[in-house]
């Protein structure tokens, strides 16, 4: 039962990660490496503010969500100077900068070691501790993310937003500051994911660079890919499917180094066939194909 | 001490260009960043282990034999999938996503393989090395220099004289043009890719003689190769040589102070400040923004 | 020409050595239909390019209203009220006409993401209204029937009048027009010009640029005919067709 409940809990922090990648890849069109990099930010300002200075965890989930967002604003800024499929290349190179300072800036976050003896969340005098209490916690956020990722989807800012992804030109004709939506979105996404960092940190209650890797980045856009882009609850599917498919593995019983590598075997060729077959995914409604007249190269 | 750097920087480089040179051929052949090709950097060197370990042959005829097989392993990856998405014109994206999944299959099949321990190919014998003004440097390493020079020499040379080079540049600068020419499109890309991956394969080798190989050896190799062809100028093979060597030299001895663990994140900053301010590369020439 | 409504200066414009436009100069009075006609390569969707922010010129410069234009990045060109349509047809295809027009509405709260969440229902408000206004629009050309409609699924003559809507619905008082009935049956070609000739009534301006000489003639008041670059003959669709230059031009 308790395994079950640790699953459902990783679903939803996926769940979080994925639908803000979403708003910036899927419905935006901008495709981002860098989200694991947005995710680590917050689990680590998170804890080393409650382990350093004890601040409570509200607190410590909006400075979370600020230093990530500030981020994602870094990150998002050239997205007009650098042109399409170089802006992948420079968002892999954000991660790896990330993910080097939070490996390699030993004094002040652990190094490899990482930290541990995370504090769990107190919010209004609510100690959350149990697994239950967690699968509470993560299913309100998660709640939260699906509405307020709906209102913007929805709206006239999301309406821009697919303009945008479909045709950035007709969208500047259209009276649009492109480079000012693309900011917005990635701290809008940015600020999210961190806070999936910051509730993955206390209940774990440990963490380390490892997590957030490109491979972590990598994961979370193939639940984009396999849920759909451009779709929430595709994603939400995708997150299901994504999380709960090692853990079938597990089963299996395979010794643990092979069965890891024949997940990313499957997982590895997920990408492939719904890239070949179904590029839309599940559910998307965008096949990774921009759009426009004279945008091939 | 200064000496020894550049050593490093020289020998680091001779891999990340081969393979830069690979992955620029792609890039400008066929319009995407193939990530793929890291994996067959890996695959290579552990060809030539199967066939020493496990058949027993001997280290050159080993070495001999797996180049050309990664070779014929990428004209089948090409033929069943490559082809298939460039027929439908699939945007850079989706290539890109495709070859990363490639990637993801190959290294883990080569890690149940093999296993995720260091593999060594080359001969057990300490070798003798040189020394130049107390700088040391080995033959394996000797060798990865002149070899990496002779194959930038050759592919140069390819590029500029040979029907096929001709060919490559036409599909590189425009692919309707070139099949309205008669030029078979399909065929050159492909052959982009097999020489790609005869580079890559060469430095994967290279490499595993030096400093032994691991399955995931390929991916930071890669990255390096890449950021290589950009910040150099991925339109010529000498932009990807400059590119490298920079590379290299601001990764060895701009950035000794602070040490090796920080070689990627510098490679990265640099890769970003190229994409920013110089997106053309080193010798590049300004880019065509997309026309209205 | 000066003081006026829309003034094109001396505008210059090379890529890669070639010359695209050279010194290139006009005006435009308010309510008026200009053709601007020519061989292709002429630099006349590059002169659209220039004035909407899309190329900057080598020298020279365009002042509407008293802006100078070429310094202003083209989102913002497009926000003071001049629209264009593109040579090579540009809409998003996976929303619908509905969303493509409601699209160019300059007054959207709801663009704002502080206004989707802490001003919900002013930005509502407004969604309804431009919504109404888009409804009218769309009905008034005889695209009602095709409002939740994905753009891709209309035919090509629908999307050139749906391109056209656009502009109405960001509210221009220039409108930019490359080509706008080429390639479409005559009852469009027919519909959509008889839609440019009551734009002067409502005070706003069009520029045109279009191959098609005999809807030229019908809608203009005025035309400009250039090649290489460079203005060769201006006046009334008569004049300039009668011009012995254009004439010799043509054959050429």
């Amino acid at each position: 039962m308790e395994y079950l409940l640790h699953i459902l809990i990783l679903i939803g922090i996926y769940v979080i990660l994925s639908i803000s990648l979403n708003l910036i890849s899927g419905f935006t069109g901008l495709i981002s490496l860098a989200h694991a990099g947005f995710y680590g930010v917050g689990a680590y300002v998170a804890s080393l503010m409650a382990l350093n200075i004890h601040s409570p965890f509200l607190v410590n989930v909006l400075c979370a969500i600020i230093l990530s967002g500030i981020l994602g604003a870094l990150v998002g800024a050239p997205a007009l100077r650098i042109h399409d499929d170089y802006f992948v290349i420079a968002t892999f190179a954000f991660q790896v900068i990330i993910f080097s300072i939070l490996n390699n800036w030993v004094s002040f976050t652990g190094g490899p070691i990482g930290l541990a003896g995370i504090p769990q969340p107190i919010i209004f005098g609510w100690n959350v501790s149990s697994h239950i209490e967690f699968l509470l916690l993560i299913g309100s956020l998660c709640a939260l993310t699906l509405w307020v990722s709906r209102r913007v989807v929805n709206s006239p800012f999301g309406r821009v937003l697919k303009a945008i992804r479909e045709d950035e030109i007709f969208a500047q004709a259209a009276g649009k500051n492109v480079a000012k939506y693309k900011l917005q979105i990635f701290v809008l996404g940015a600020g999210m994911a961190a806070v999936a960092g910051a509730v993955y940190a206390c209940y774990i209650t440990f963490i380390d660079p490892t997590s957030f890797t490109i491979m972590e980045s990598i994961f979370i856009i193939s639940i984009i890919i396999i849920g759909g882009a451009g779709s929430l609850w595709g994603t939400v599917i995708g997150a299901v499917v994504l999380v709960t498919l090692p853990e079938v593995l597990r089963f299996a019983g395979l010794p643990a180094t092979v069965a890891a590598n024949i997940r990313q075997i499957i997982y590895g060729s997920l990408l492939i066939g719904f890239m070949m077959w179904r590029p839309k995914g599940l559910l998307g409604e965008y096949s990774f194909q921009r759009g426009g007249p004279g945008s091939e190269r | 001490m200064f000496l020894q750097l550049i050593i490093n920087a020289l020998v680091a480089s001779s891999w990340y260009v081969l393979i830069g040179i690979g992955a620029s051929l792609i890039l400008r052949t066929c319009r995407f960043f193939d990530i793929s090709l890291g994996a067959l950097f890996t695959v290579c060197p552990y060809f030539a282990f199967l066939l020493k370990e496990w058949f027993g042959f001997p280290l050159v005829l080993s070495i001999v034999l797996a180049i050309p097989s990664t070779m014929l392993l990428e004209v089948i990856i090409y033929t069943s999938m490559y082809s298939f998405l460039f027929r439908a014109k699939a945007s850079p994206l989706i290539i890109l996503l495709v070859s990363l999944g490639l990637y993801i299959i190959l290294q883990n099949l080569v890690s149940l393989i093999f296993g995720d321990d260091t593999k060594i190919i080359r001969p057990i014998e300490v070798q003798e090395g040189l020394s130049i003004f107390s700088a040391k440097i080995s033959s394996i390493q000797g060798v990865s220099i002149l070899i990496a020079i002779f194959l930038i020499t050759l592919t140069i040379v390819l590029i500029r004289k040979s029907k096929i080079g001709k060919a490559l540049r036409a599909v590189a600068i425009d692919p309707e043009l070139a099949a309205v020419s008669g030029i078979e499109v399909d065929l050159v890309r492909l052959w982009s890719m097999v020489i790609a991956c005869g580079l890559a394969g060469a430095a994967g080798i290279l490499m595993a003689l030096d400093i032994d190989m691991t399955p995931t050896m390929g991916l930071d190799a890669l990255v390096m190769g890449l950021v290589a062809a950009i910040i150099g100028g991925p339109e010529k093979v000498i932009g990807v040589t400059l590119g490298a060597l920079f590379l290299a030299i601001v990764q060895h001895i701009g950035l000794w102070e602070l040490g090796p663990k920080w070689h990627e994140a510098g490679a990265f900053v640099i890769l970003l400040l190229f994409l920013l301010f110089r997106p053309e590369g080193l010798i590049g020439r300004k880019v065509k923004k997309a026309t209205v | 020409m000066s003081g006026s409504w829309f003034d094109i200066n001396d505008v210059t414009k090379s890529f890669n050595g070639l010359r695209a436009l050279s010194g290139f100069s006009c005006s435009v009075k308010k309510g008026e239909i200009l053709g601007l006609i020519g061989p292709n390569g002429a630099g006349k969707t590059t002169l659209f390019n220039v004035i909407t922010g899309f190329v900057v010129p080598d020298y020279g410069n365009v002042i509407f209203k008293g802006i100078d234009l070429v310094s202003l990045p083209s989102h913002k060109i497009a926000s003071i009220g001049i629209a264009r349509t593109f040579q090579i047809l540009r809409l998003i295809l996976q929303l619908t006409v509905f969303e493509n027009t409601m699209l160019f509405f300059r007054d959207q709260p709801g663009e704002k993401i502080g206004n989707i969440f802490f001003r919900s229902k002013m930005s509502s408000k407004k969604e309804a209204e431009n919504r109404e206004k888009a409804i009218s629009i769309l009905e008034s050309v005889g695209l009602g029937e095709k409002l939740f409609e994905y753009a891709g699924n209309l035919s090509y003559g629908q999307q050139k009048l749906l391109s056209l809507v656009c502009c109405f619905a960001a509210g221009a008082n220039v409108l930019l027009l490359d080509e706008p009935v080429a390639g479409i049956a005559p009852e469009m070609i027919e519909k959509i010009l008889s839609i440019i000739s009551d734009l002067p009534r409502q005070l706003k301006s069009v520029m045109l640029i279009e191959h098609n000489l005999d809807a030229v003639m019908q809608v203009c008041n005025r035309v400009i005919f250039m090649d290489a670059g460079v203005k060769i003959s201006e006046g009334s669709p008569l004049e300039v067709r009668n011009d012995p230059k254009v004439i010799r031009a043509y054959i050429d």
